[in-house]
C-alpha cells in the first residue's frame, strides 16, 4: 500500500513537471518568433547606428547617453564596445528592444533626429547595403579568414555587375537558391565587427577574386552543378571561379 | 484521500493532450497559410514573367517597324523597362541559376541594348542595319522565349502545379514530376538563349565591357619566385617575415587579370594579421595591397594622411597623381587617386590608397582600375571653348570650378568639360563633352563627416 501510493504520488509530480515544461515551452515560443520577425522589419531603417559606426550622429548619441548617465565614458564619436552597452542598458530602462543598435525609435527616444542633409540628398547612403552585405558575408563566411570574408562580399557586388544575375545587393542575396545561409536564416544574425568591416572593404573596391562569380566549398557544396565552374583561386576554404 | 486524488493525473494528461492538439492545429494552418500565400507570390511572378516577355516581344515588332525617331524611342524605352522587369521577377523565381543564366543574360542585354539605342538616336545617328539585324534577332528570341512559357503555362493550369514544391522538402513523386515538367521549358529556353549572337554595343552589361582586357600591363610573363620577389619589394624586404602565395585553380588564367596571390606575414607580428597582395602576372606589377591591421587611434590629420598617400604613391611610380575623393571608415582614410595628363584629369586611372590613421602606415592600395585602363593617350584638342560649354548648363547651376577631364562611358573614354557646383543646396558634378557639347553625364555628390559618396 505504502509503496503504491509513492508511486501515484511520483507519478502526480512527474506528470506535473512534464505539464509545466510543456506549458512554458508553449508560452515562450510564440513570442519568441514574433520577436525575431519584428526585429527584421527594423534593419531596414533609414539611418542606423551600430558597432563600428563613427561620427557626428554617434558623438550626439553618446552626448544624450552621457548627459542621462548611461554613459560613463568619453565622447568620441566612435561606436564601440562602451557606447553598446550604453545603448544596451537605454533600451532595457526604456522599454525598447535591446539589441545595442540605434535604430529610429531609440534615436526618437533619446531625442535625437539622425543627419541632417538637404532635401535631394535625404536618406541616400550607402549603409543599407553596407550592414545587408555585412550580414551576408557573417552568415557565408564566419570562420573565414578575413580576406576570404572580403572575397564573398565581393563575388556578390561582380554578380550585380553581371548581366546573368539580378542588378542590385539585396537582389543576388536574396536570389532563391543562390546562397545557404540566407535560405536557413544564418544571414539575420547580428554580423560581427570583421564583417562589417570587410563589407566596407568589399563596396569600397577592394576584389581578392578578380572578378569571380562563385564560390563553394569543396567539402559541403551539395550542387553538382558547381562543380563544372571554371576554379580560378583558393582562399580559405572556399574555391572561387567563373 | 486516494479515492479523491485518482483522476489528477489523468486529467491533466487530458488538458495537456487537448492543448498540445490546439497547438498542433495552429502551428499546421499557419504553415498551411504561409505555404499558399509564397505559392501566390510564386505564381504571381510567372504570370508577370509571362506578360513582360510578352510586351517585350509586341513592342520589337513594333519598334523595326516604327519609322520616326520619337515613336522608336518611346518603344524602345518600354522594352527596357519591360525587359528589367522580366528579369528582376525571374530572378526571384525558387529556380537555379544555372537554369535561368542565360535567359537573365539575354533579358539584361535586351534592356541595355534599348538604352544604348535610345541614346543613338537622341544623338541623331541613324539605326543602322546590324542594328535592325539585333533587334530582329532580339525579337525572335523573345518570341521563342514567349512560346516556351505559353506551352508551360498551359501545363501548369493542368497538373497541380505548386512553384514551392520545386525545392521544398515534400512529396518526392510531385516534386519530381514537377520538377520535370519545369526543367524541360527551362532547358528549352537556356539553350535558346545560349545560342544568341554576340550583341555588339557599348553598354555596361555588353559583352564587350564585361570581356574587356587591362591595357596598362606590360607584355613580360613574370615567374612565381619573380612575383614573391616583387611583393616582397613592395611592401619592404625587410619587414616580411615570409611569403606564401594562395592556391590557384585550373583555370586562374581567366581571372579578370591574371595574377599571383599572396600572404605577407610581417615581422613581429602574430600570424592571423597577414598582409595580403596580388602580382600581376604580366609584368609583375603589384595590383592591390590590404593590411587589414586594426587601428585603434587617430593619432593623424586627413592633410597629414594625403601628404603620405602621395609621397607612397611617387615611390611606387606613379607619378602626376590628383588626390580627388576620401572616404573615412575603421580608423583609415581611403584617398581616391586620379592620373593627369597636360592638365587634364583622367578619372579611369585611378588608384585607391588607404592609410591608417594612428600612425600614418599605408594599409590600402588598389591599382587594378589603373592597370586596367591606364594607356597612352592621345588626347584631342576640345572643340568647344570653356565657354561654349557652360552655356549648355543650366542657368541657376551655381559653379564652383570647371576643368577638363576624361571620364569612362561604357568601353570608352570621353574628353569632357567637368563642372562642379550647387544647385538647390546639394553639390553635383555635371559633365558636358567637350566635342559635342552633350550633357554626357550628372553625379550627384553626398557629403557626410566620413567623406563624400558619388551617385
Amino acid at each position: 500500500m505504502e509503496g503504491g501510493k509513492k508511486l501515484k504520488k511520483r507519478f502526480a509530480i512527474t506528470t506535473l513537471a512534464l505539464v509545466l515544461v510543456f506549458l512554458s515551452i508553449l508560452m515562450f515560443y510564440e513570442p519568441h518568433s514574433l520577436k525575431e520577425a519584428t526585429s527584421r522589419y527594423n534593419y531596414f531603417a533609414p539611418r542606423v547606428l551600430y558597432w563600428g559606426t563613427q561620427g557626428q550622429d554617434v558623438k550626439n548619441v553618446q552626448w544624450q547617453l552621457v548627459k542621462w548617465k548611461y554613459l560613463i565614458g568619453k565622447v568620441d564619436g566612435i561606436y564601440g564596445p562602451e557606447t553598446y552597452r550604453a545603448v544596451r542598458r537605454f533600451q532595457a530602462k526604456n522599454g525598447l528592444r535591446v539589441d545595442g543598435i540605434v535604430g529610429p525609435e531609440t534615436a526618437a527616444a533619446l531625442g535625437i533626429t539622425l543627419s541632417s542633409t538637404p532635401v535631394s540628398a535625404q536618406g541616400v547612403n550607402r549603409q543599407g547595403d553596407e550592414y545587408l552585405l555585412a550580414r551576408c558575408i557573417h552568415g557565408e563566411a564566419r570562420g573565414e579568414p578575413y580576406v576570404g570574408k572580403v572575397a564573398v562580399g565581393a563575388v556578390v557586388l561582380n554578380r550585380v555587375r553581371d548581366p546573368r544575375f539580378p542588378n542590385t545587393i539585396a537582389g543576388v542575396i536574396y536570389q532563391p537558391l543562390a546562397f545557404t545561409a540566407v535560405a536557413d536564416g544564418q544571414i539575420n544574425l547580428t554580423p560581427d565587427k570583421d564583417s562589417i568591416r570587410a563589407a566596407r572593404d568589399a563596396l569600397n573596391g577592394w576584389d581578392p577574386t578578380y572578378g569571380c562569380l562563385y564560390y563553394w566549398n569543396p567539402a559541403t557544396a551539395t550542387s553538382k552543378w558547381i562543380w563544372s565552374r571554371r576554379v580560378t583561386l583558393k582562399i580559405g576554404k572556399h574555391w572561387f571561379g567563373i | 484521500m486516494e479515492r479523491r486524488r485518482w483522476w489528477i493525473a489523468p486529467s491533466i494528461l487530458g488538458i495537456a493532450l487537448i492543448l498540445a492538439l490546439a497547438w498542433g492545429y495552429n502551428e499546421y494552418r499557419t504553415k498551411n497559410e504561409l505555404g499558399v500565400a509564397l505559392e501566390n507570390n510564386y505564381q504571381r511572378l510567372f504570370f508577370d514573367v509571362k506578360k513582360h516577355i510578352e510586351n517585350v516581344q509586341v513592342n520589337l515588332s513594333k519598334a523595326m517597324l516604327a519609322n520616326s525617331r520619337d515613336q522608336n524611342i518611346l518603344l524602345l524605352s518600354q522594352i527596357m523597362n519591360e525587359a528589367y522587369f522580366a528579369q528582376d521577377k525571374l530572378a526571384q523565381m525558387p529556380i537555379t541559376h544555372a537554369e535561368t543564366a542565360a535567359t537573365e543574360k539575354f533579358l539584361n542585354q535586351a534592356a541595355d541594348y534599348s538604352y544604348h539605342l535610345i541614346q543613338t538616336h537622341l544623338a541623331g545617328k541613324p539605326i543602322t542595319n546590324e542594328q535592325m539585324a539585333a533587334l530582329a534577332n532580339l525579337q525572335q528570341n523573345s518570341s521563342a522565349f514567349n512560346e516556351e512559357l505559353s506551352k508551360l503555362q498551359s501545363e501548369l493550369a493542368d497538373k497541380d502545379f505548386l512553384f514551392t514544391a520545386l525545392n521544398a522538402k515534400q512529396n518526392k513523386k510531385i516534386r519530381e514530376a514537377n520538377q520535370k515538367i519545369f526543367q524541360t521549358t527551362l532547358v528549352n529556353i537556356e539553350k535558346n538563349m545560349a545560342q544568341t549572337p554576340e550583341l555588339i554595343y557599348d553598354g555596361p552589361f555588353s559583352d564587350q565591357t564585361l570581356n574587356k582586357k587591362p591595357k596598362g600591363l606590360d607584355n613580360k610573363d613574370v615567374s612565381l619566385e619573380e612575383a614573391r620577389r616583387k611583393a616582397r619589394e613592395f611592401f619592404g624586404a625587410n619587414r616580411v617575415e615570409e611569403v606564401e602565395s594562395f592556391e590557384e585553380g585550373e583555370h586562374a588564367s581567366e581571372m579578370r587579370i591574371p595574377s599571383y596571390t599572396f600572404n605577407l606575414y610581417p615581422k613581429n607580428t602574430s600570424r592571423e594579421l597577414a598582409v595580403y597582395m596580388g602580382v600581376s602576372k604580366k609584368g609583375g606589377h603589384v595590383l592591390w595591397m590590404a593590411n587589414p591591421r586594426p587601428i585603434n587611434a587617430n593619432k593623424i590629420s586627413i592633410e597629414e594622411a594625403q601628404r603620405r598617400a602621395l609621397r607612397y604613391l611617387e615611390e611606387k611610380g606613379f607619378e602626376d597623381m590628383e588626390p580627388n575623393y576620401y572616404l573615412k571608415y575603421d580608423g583609415g582614410v581611403l584617398f581616391n587617386f586620379v592620373n593627369t595628363e597636360d592638365d587634364v584629369t583622367i578619372y579611369p586611372d585611378l588608384v585607391k590608397v588607404k592609410v591608417a590613421l594612428d600612425n600614418g602606415e599605408i594599409v590600402g592600395f588598389d591599382a587594378s582600375a589603373y592597370y586596367m585602363n591606364h594607356h597612352d593617350r592621345d588626347i584631342d584638342e576640345p572643340e568647344l571653348t570653356l565657354e561654349q560649354a557652360r552655356e549648355r548648363i543650366k542657368t541657376d547651376f551655381e559653379i564652383n570650378s570647371s576643368r577638363l577631364a576624361i571620364i569612362p562611358k561604357g568601353k570608352n573614354e570621353i574628353l569632357c568639360y567637368e563642372f562642379k557646383g550647387k544647385y538647390r543646396g546639394a553639390d553635383y558634378i555635371v559633365y558636358i563633352n567637350a566635342s559635342t557639347g552633350h550633357e554626357e553625364e550628372i553625379l550627384q555628390l553626398i557629403h557626410n563627416e566620413n567623406g563624400t559618396l558619388t551617385f
